[in-house]
């Protein structure tokens, strides 16, 4: 089976990431667009470990969602943190600290 | 495929003594979160500084005894070998990093232990989840309340530092980036003062920190894509016999290139840099400036020299303009800054612009002679140099004070000289070794790697160098001279008297940048002990 | 033939049984409409009205759900292990109860700080 059509989704999917983050302003829809760019590198892993016939990238798939899960994490406990003291998760509001 | 129940596989072993610096401060780490579980409210404080000092110390003690006996490869060019099946290296350079993150990492316990300085309580935040200006916040703080989680989070971090330096493969490095970065974003969240601020900057931080460490994810899976294996060596074999796809690698090189720089706070990925320094509590700043900024060198440099070294053609010039612009960046806009936290951070960007001006004078042992060193050299011995400084230029900016806690704005230190002349003498001191000027550890680091770039045929990279340092001594001076001859506004600034645990720091960072200063050799042999990178 | 082919079969079928119940039951039912009919749910416990502006869930919440995560996830690493459990002997499993004891520290803090109590 062609690993070109994985890796081409797994592309547009981290493109669609980092296009997010760079234009949405919500923090919690910035944060959700990391984790689709973390997605889009384990199935790219996961596809290069199917063609090179070894399991490195599959090993690295699971570390990967360990990781993102404890990026959730903290990063959640953050950014409801800023919420709570400013009820307002936007990007934008965070303006204090300047030049 | 190979079906895998048919591979053959072997336990893996594990040399214990060889990891044992990192087992002791992930240990300390772990030790240090059962503590907050069990132990009573009023010794937790006591119990953690104790038991992070101690551990540090230990792990120092053991970075000394495996440098001590690390076996030595081609007659004394590289020391060190591969553990835990080749995911890290404990290799000359490795070790020397271990050794000053452990150093730094000592200097900070005692700032973020110091407790004089508000009341009794450390710097950092009565209860994180109490709102700022509430009742509920209040009464934490009257009731002396205090995070205790931020030694455990700090060991964690410190961890995560020595790890990712030391990987060998990419995969161990991605995981100690993550490592290091989660506790940092939470430290930067935890001031006591100005808490809007501090949780402004933790959010920047965070989500532009997780934002660069998923590029360097998906950099990491196109370079395995092109080479098919993790190990830095094997991906120097891929690239020495451009087997696959050229186009992948370069991508890849340039994301992973990008989360790296990121880190190191190198323009133009560097636009976190001043916010999160002056948002975050003083002595995280200093520990994560001081740091951070060691670990990601580390790393940079391992993966660039042994990984991707056979492409050097490749990344050469990006890292020429990156160096320039760096250079540029942190000197210029430094002029501009009116706040201290933020200025020293410009600073800071400067000197990583310094830094990777001496890693892109690419050498090897083969190519120097005896009495030079080869960039990666001169690079360790800057960074030991810029440490110190940075480690006490912030301590003295955690001392001087108003009502409202730190008073960080240049024009309240004004006339500092005047109030406190020991203190801003001190300071004025950090400052020049910051600026590069003789007699300061500033000096032999500019030196030395100016040195290394020049001989590498990085020479108008060094007079860019040269011309961006006498930028960078404007900005220094005019903070000295606003220091001592001009008078102080209204009321002025307080000093206040830090306990043995500041003083201690400030008079270490201070004691070793004028040692550096003017007898840097013995520095200077260690790092050049500490040889090449092994694959 | 294709493999393919009985999976489609059963699709087509699937879809078959689904449309004629559902037609036949608007059909052929009596219609009867009452109270409890109208009813988002015809068994079970009622649904608590949505506040306006959405609705906030309390904090407790995010914390439970935030430790869920960081607890379960851990559970992926048992899976390759469990496959080569034997091949790595005794070396595996001492590892795996390292492993298993470092998560075990991060539990013990969070029920001796009360992150598990939902009050």
């Amino acid at each position: 089976m062609s690993p070109t059509p994985f890796l081409v989704l797994s592309a547009l999917l981290f493109s669609i990431g980092t296009l997010g983050v760079l234009v949405r302003r919500n923090a919690i829809v910035v944060f959700m667009c990391v984790e689709l760019m973390l997605n889009a590198s384990n199935l790219a892993f996961v596809t290069f470990a199917r063609q090179h016939g070894n399991l490195d990238g599959q090993i690295a798939a699971f570390f990967v969602m360990v990781v993102a899960a404890a990026e959730v994490v903290v990063g959640l406990a953050i950014i409801m943190t800023i919420f709570r003291t400013r009820r307002s998760a936007s990007v934008d509001d965070a303006s204090l600290l300047k030049y | 495929m190979i079906p895998l129940a048919d591979r053959a596989f072997d336990a893996p072993h594990l040399n214990y003594g060889r990891l044992s610096p990192l087992l002791i401060v992930f240990g300390v780490a772990l030790a240090g979160v059962l503590v907050e579980a069990f132990a009573p409210r009023r010794l937790r404080y006591a119990i953690n500084t104790v038991l992070s000092l101690v551990g540090l110390l230990a792990a120092l003690i053991a970075v000394v005894l495996v440098a001590g006996d690390a076996p030595s490869h081609h007659g004394g060019v590289s020391l060190g070998s591969l553990e835990a099946v080749g995911a890290i290296a404990v290799d000359g350079p490795a070790l020397f990093l271990w050794g000053i993150l452990l150093v730094f990492g000592l200097l900070s316990v005692l700032l973020f232990a110091e407790r004089h300085l508000e009341g009794g309580l450390t710097a950092f935040a009565g209860q994180a989840a109490a709102l700022p200006g509430t009742d509920a916040e209040r009464e934490a703080a009257s009731r002396g309340v205090e995070h205790t989680e931020v030694f455990p989070l700090m060991m964690f971090a410190l961890g995560g530092m020595m790890l990712f330096p030391a990987a060998n493969d990419l995969l161990t490095m991605f995981v100690a980036l993550e490592v290091l970065s989660l506790p940092l974003y939470l430290l930067c969240g935890l001031a006591r003062r100005r808490r809007l601020i501090s949780q402004e900057a933790a959010m920047k931080y965070f989500l532009l920190g997780a934002f660069s460490s998923a590029l360097f994810l998906y950099g990491i899976a196109l370079v395995y894509g092109f080479a098919g294996s993790f190990q830095l060596a094997a991906i120097d074999t891929a690239i020495s016999a451009r087997a696959g796809a050229t186009s992948m690698l370069l991508v890849g090189m340039g994301l992973m290139a990008v989360g790296l720089l990121f880190k190191v706070g190198a323009a133009p990925f560097h636009a976190w840099t001043p916010d999160v320094y002056q948002g975050a509590p003083t002595a995280v700043t200093a520990f994560m400036a001081a740091c951070t900024k060691i670990a990601a060198f580390g790393a940079l440099l391992r993966v660039f020299y042994v990984a991707f070294g056979a492409a050097n053609w490749e990344w050469l010039p990006v890292m020429w303009v990156i160096a320039a612009l760096t250079m540029a960046v942190g000197s210029v806009i430094a002029i501009t800054q009116t706040d201290v936290k933020r200025m020293l951070a410009y600073s800071s960007i400067a000197h990583a612009g310094f830094v990777i001006t001496g890693f892109v004078g690419v050498q090897s042992a083969a190519e120097v002679g005896d009495t030079q060193v080869t960039s990666l050299q001169a690079v360790l011995f800057y960074l030991v140099t810029y440490g110190f400084a940075t480690i006490g230029a912030f301590a003295v900016v955690t001392l001087v004070r108003d009502a409202g806690g730190e008073t960080t704005h240049l024009s309240r230190w004004a006339g500092l000289g005047k109030e406190a002349p020991v203190l801003a003498g001190v300071f004025a001191f950090f400052l020049l070794a910051f600026a590069g000027i003789p007699l300061t550890s500033g000096f032999t680091g500019k030196w030395m790697v100016f040195a290394a770039a020049w001989a590498g045929g990085a020479w108008p990279l060094v007079v860019v160098a040269v011309l961006m340092s006498a930028v960078a001594a404007f900005f220094y001076v005019r903070v000295i001279v606003l220091m001592f001859f001009s008078d102080p506004v209204g009321d002025g600034p307080t000093v206040a008297v830090p306990s043995i645990l500041t003083t201690a720091a400030i008079t270490v960072g201070a004691t070793m940048t004028l040692v550096l200063g003017v007898v840097p050799q013995p520095v200077l042999d260690l790092a050049r002990q500490a040889g090449q990178f092994i694959r | 033939m294709n493999p393919y082919l009985p999976i489609i079969g059963l699709g087509v079928l699937a879809a078959g049984f689904a449309i004629f119940s559902v037609a036949a039951s608007s059909m052929l039912g009596p219609k009867r409409y009452n109270r409890a009919k109208l009813d988002s749910y015809e068994c079970g416990i009622q649904p608590t009205p949505q506040p306006i502006g959405g609705g906030k869930f309390p904090v407790k919440y995010y914390i439970t759900a935030m430790l869920f995560i960081i607890f379960d996830i851990e559970i992926i690493f048992l899976f390759p292990w469990a496959v080569y459990f034997d091949s790595m002997k005794l070396f595996g499993l001492v590892e795996m109860v390292l492993f298993i004891a470092t998560i075990f520290v991060a539990y013990a803090y969070v029920w001796r700080r009360g992150g598990l109590e939902w009050d």
